[in-house]
């Protein structure tokens, strides 16, 4: 129920494009141009939802129901095919990762694992964490992380984040000791 | 073409990034283990803060119901659990001033190498400017100092009072010559006697006479 509240209380700001309001945008266009213009708009759409609701999971017959694909007041929805195809489409472009075979939840994100990178490592500068270890949980969920982007991130982002700033050389993952990999820790470099 | 080498780059699930030496210490992964555990009780204070909460409101409830007794028992398992939350902040800092602890003790262990280092430099400069070497080239120089002091006693023995004499004369000659001397047998043209137009027309009239005299001849 509060959940429910606080993300009809944080839809109350979002922009919707034109498009939500006009019905032939939830149906698939078969002309090739205009159906490629249709999938960028729902791509950009998509995209700028889950940051708006700074969600990053999406659970595609859940999804079905939420604002993003059902406007209640135009009477109009989208089938779970044409979400798939958006998603699809949002994989291709590097923004979403299905989670399992069957295409039935997606990880999404809205900015590049590098990006949150490179957000995370400011913060761990500024804080003066550099060459100190600290816990993923620290990043996600602790107490000086407050006023960060990324706070209440969910861990697989963060995670997904600290090895693009491994591969840049800026910091070490360290795994954890918990099979889910929850305990796991990064150590910056500067 | 750009979003497909974004995929490359950021895909591949969970892979881990590529295998080196590792930069973790035993001492990197000791911090670690600490905040840990810190996490896990501030997941658990977490807990008791939501426990807290509904203990608050189920009381609240039971008074409005008029079950005071019930609603007592419950406040007393809520003064409880604040009770644990205040150990659990001091098991925290207990943690926190451990990792503080461990993380200045790296710094000092960093201080200690960087002093090493500059120790077995300087032993390395001592080694080349050797004890002896510095003797030597100490007896050397001054044996040299000597050396000069006596060329410098000769030559002062050769000048006598005439050379000094001379050396005086030669200096006041070198002075006097870059003036130059005033010619004392200069011509000096004479004072003119008459008004310059006159002596023109004075001559006018001799060049005539003489024109005069060839034309006769």
């Amino acid at each position: 129920m509060a959940v429910e509240q606080s993300l009809s209380r944080a839809l109350a700001s979002f922009q919707w494009p034109w498009q939500y309001e006009f019905p032939p945008f939830f149906t698939l266009q078969t002309n090739l141009d205009t159906r490629n213009k249709q999938m960028d708009a729902w791509c950009d759409l998509t995209l700028a939802y889950y940051r708006h609701i700074k969600a990053f999971t999406m659970d595609v017959n859940e999804a079905q129901s939420s604002p993003l694909f059902n406007n209640s007041k135009a009477n109009r929805k989208l089938s779970v095919d044409f979400i798939r195809l958006i998603l699809d489409t949002l994989e291709k472009r590097g923004n979403v990762e299905w989670q399992d075979t069957s295409k039935s939840r997606c990880l999404i994100m809205w900015r590049s694992p590098q990006e949150w990178g490179q957000l995370i490592y400011q913060w761990a500068c500024d804080q003066g964490l550099g060459s100190s270890v600290c816990t993923l949980y620290e990043i996600h969920s602790g107490e000086y992380a407050t006023e960060q982007e990324f706070y209440n991130m969910e861990p697989w982002m963060v995670k997904k984040a600290i090895v693009a700033l491994a591969r840049e050389g800026k910091a070490e993952y360290i795994p954890g000791t918990a099979p889910d990999d929850s305990d796991a820790g990064v150590k910056f470099f500067t | 073409m750009g979003a497909f080498f974004a995929r490359l780059r950021g895909g591949g699930g969970g892979s881990e990034p590529p295998a080196g030496p590792s930069r973790v210490s035993e001492q990197d992964r000791a911090i670690l283990q600490l905040k840990r555990q810190r996490d896990e009780l501030n997941k658990y204070q977490k807990r008791i803060n939501t426990q807290i909460e509904r203990e608050k409101g189920v009381a609240k409830k039971l008074i409005q119901d008029g079950k005071k007794d019930r609603a007592k028992l419950l406040l007393k398992k809520k003064r409880y659990l604040e009770g644990l939350l205040d150990k659990t902040d001091t098991q925290i800092d207990n943690l926190m001033q451990m990792v503080e602890t461990l993380e200045y003790t790296q710094i000092e262990m960093k201080v200690v190498e960087g002093l090493k280092q500059g120790n077995e430099c300087l032993q390395e400069m001592h080694k080349i400017m050797s004890l002896e070497d510095v003797e030597k080239i100490m007896d050397e120089t001054q044996d040299a100092i000597a050396y000069q002091q006596e060329i410098d006693e000769l030559l002062g023995q050769n000048l006598t009072g005439e050379d000094e004499e001379a050396i005086a004369a030669e200096l006041e000659n070198i002075l006097t010559a870059d003036i130059p001397e005033v010619p004392v047998t200069a011509e000096i043209p004479e004072v003119p006697t008459h008004e310059p137009g006159a002596l023109e027309e004075e001559e006018t009239e001799k060049e005539k006479k003489k024109e005069q005299a060839l034309e006769v001849a």
